[in-house]
């Protein structure tokens, strides 16, 4: 499956069993050997950020969850397209969510950072088929 | 000086009109008089008055045109019109412009003012009362609505977790599980998010304004069919629909028809038929579509007929009971675009649905 070696993956959620299962899921599938998990979008934001010095950023793709305390995945989109295009360029946004709601559907679909919404439970089929298409350029 | 006086505000350019009202009433309400509609005016930005009794024929501005142009800013206060003429034309004019709730003759008869007066505070009771209770009903409505909302996301965000712990443990194969515990759970599971679901959709139904917009009936019976498929892949599915005629309406509550009728017929099989069928027919007329779903599956029962679109009913004689809510849903979805359902069923044999919905189109714009 890994044709990217370096690929990390960054989940964003503020249930810790989902933060387990879509880590376990992705160790299984072996999509990529570093995940990192964070409770809450502003945690995520600060080691985004940590990251900017770095003289390469390695791809990356973000699990985000959309209803959290505090600060949202709408609100962690709307801060990180702050961030310098050297971050974004190599983040790839996957919203996550158990919502059926009509808004948030829309409203992700509508946000040009975000390269799918997946529902919950993550579905191993679904996943890997948005792994393969953020990186179909790579193979 | 009592609060729950009643308040009255008396205009009219005669002095002694004034005076001699005060005389006669000072001691039942608290008066408040002008000399002009100007003066009137000034005065109620200050006081908040229950009555507004006004002279027909003053200089400047008549009692009619005050009050004509007292409605937009001050709806509330009642009001009475008083003039020396009994004239047809002012009356008319009173009534039609100024929302004038009474006609006073001068000189005034002391008892039928008093009891022109409290009548007139009646009524602006009873409408401020009635007022107060719609803000209420509203503001319940609303808190009601969004409980529904946030519960039901609350509650799913949970099952769908356990759904992702029954897929892993299948995925990595760590739970020994000889006797399909797992699926039980995974069915439960399943059948309650299925539920909420059910009130989501109830609760957009009830909220969500009618949009009208084009329908292709082929891709949009298509799309249920593809949804429902694999619930039980015996299903014969026949689907005719005759649209020679564009048809407009309102594409959310039209799936949701569909979704919960096709989800019906294709749940409620005989375990036992060789040939289960779901057939689907739809008959698109420039002013209304005519959708029908027959199956021959379990039927219902004859006595229960009456009930399928209540909240919460559920039939009891069958093994797989339902939430109670679809058919309602449905039933309440069409009442939201003006539709109708007929259905017959013969126990063990069949049942058939028929609903008719307005086509929007306008075909001559």
């Amino acid at each position: 499956m890994n044709s990217i070696p370096d690929l990390r993956v960054i989940l964003i959620d503020d249930n810790e069993i989902d933060l387990l299962l879509h880590e376990k899921l992705i160790d299984l599938q072996q999509i990529s050997r570093t995940v990192l998990s964070f409770s809450s979008a502003n945690k995520a934001l600060e080691f985004l950020s940590s990251n900017i010095s770095l003289p390469r950023i390695p791809p990356t793709i973000i699990l985000l969850d959309i209803q959290m305390p505090e600060m949202d995945g709408f609100e962690f989109l709307q801060a990180f397209d702050s961030y310098p295009q050297k971050i974004k360029s190599q983040c790839h946004i996957v919203m996550v969510s158990s919502s059926l709601d009509y808004g948030d559907i829309t409203r992700t679909n509508a946000n040009p950072m975000v390269v799918r919404l997946l529902r919950k439970p993550l579905l191993v089929k679904e996943l890997k088929e948005t792994v393969s298409l953020i990186f179909k350029d790579f193979v | 000086m009592k609060e729950n006086r009643i308040r009255i505000l008396y205009i009219d350019d005669e002095i002694h009109n004034l005076n001699a009202f005060k005389a006669s009433f000072r001691r039942s309400y608290e008066i408040y008089t002008a000399l002009s509609a100007q003066e009137g005016k000034q005065l109620l930005k200050e006081i908040n008055v229950h009555i507004i009794i006004a002279d027909q024929k003053m200089p400047v501005t008549t009692g009619v045109e005050f009050f004509n142009e007292i409605k937009e800013t001050l709806p509330e206060p009642i009001r009475i019109l008083l003039t020396g003429y009994t004239d047809v034309e002012d009356i008319i004019d009173a009534i039609n412009k100024g929302h004038i709730y009474s006609y006073i003759k001068k000189p005034w008869d002391e008892h039928e003012l008093h009891r022109t007066i409290n009548n007139a505070y009646e009524i602006f009771k009873t409408r401020k009362q009635l007022q107060e209770k719609i803000v209420e009903l509203e503001k319940t409505n609303d808190e009601l609505n969004r409980f529904i909302y946030s519960t039901s996301h609350d509650l799913r965000s949970p099952l769908m977790s356990v759904l992702g712990i029954i897929n892993l443990s299948r995925l990595d194969n760590s739970v020994v599980d000889p006797n399909g515990y797992m699926n039980m759970v995974e069915s439960c599971v399943l059948k309650l998010d299925d539920f909420i679901q059910k009130i989501i959709e109830y609760y957009r139904n009830s909220r969500l304004e009618v949009e009208y917009e084009k329908i292709d009936f082929n891709s949009l019976l298509n799309d249920c069919i593809t949804a429902f498929k694999p619930q039980n892949t015996a299903i014969l599915f026949q689907t005719q629909v005759d649209q020679s005629v564009d048809f407009r309406g309102d594409t959310f509550r039209i799936s949701v028809i569909l979704n919960n009728l096709i989800s019906n017929a294709v749940k409620y099989q005989k375990p036992e038929e060789a040939n289960p069928m779901v057939n689907l027919t739809v008959k698109v007329e420039p002013h209304k579509a005519t959708i029908s779903i027959r199956d021959n599956g379990i039927g219902i029962l004859s006595e229960h007929l009456n009930n399928i679109f209540k909240m919460f009913f559920r039939s009891k004689n069958n093994n797989k009971p339902g939430s109670g809510i679809g058919l309602y849903i449905v039933k309440e979805a069409l009442n939201k675009i003006g539709g109708t359902i007929n259905v017959a069923s013969k126990y063990g044999e069949g049942t058939q649905f028929e609903i008719t919905i307005p086509n929007r189109n306008e075909f001559d714009t």
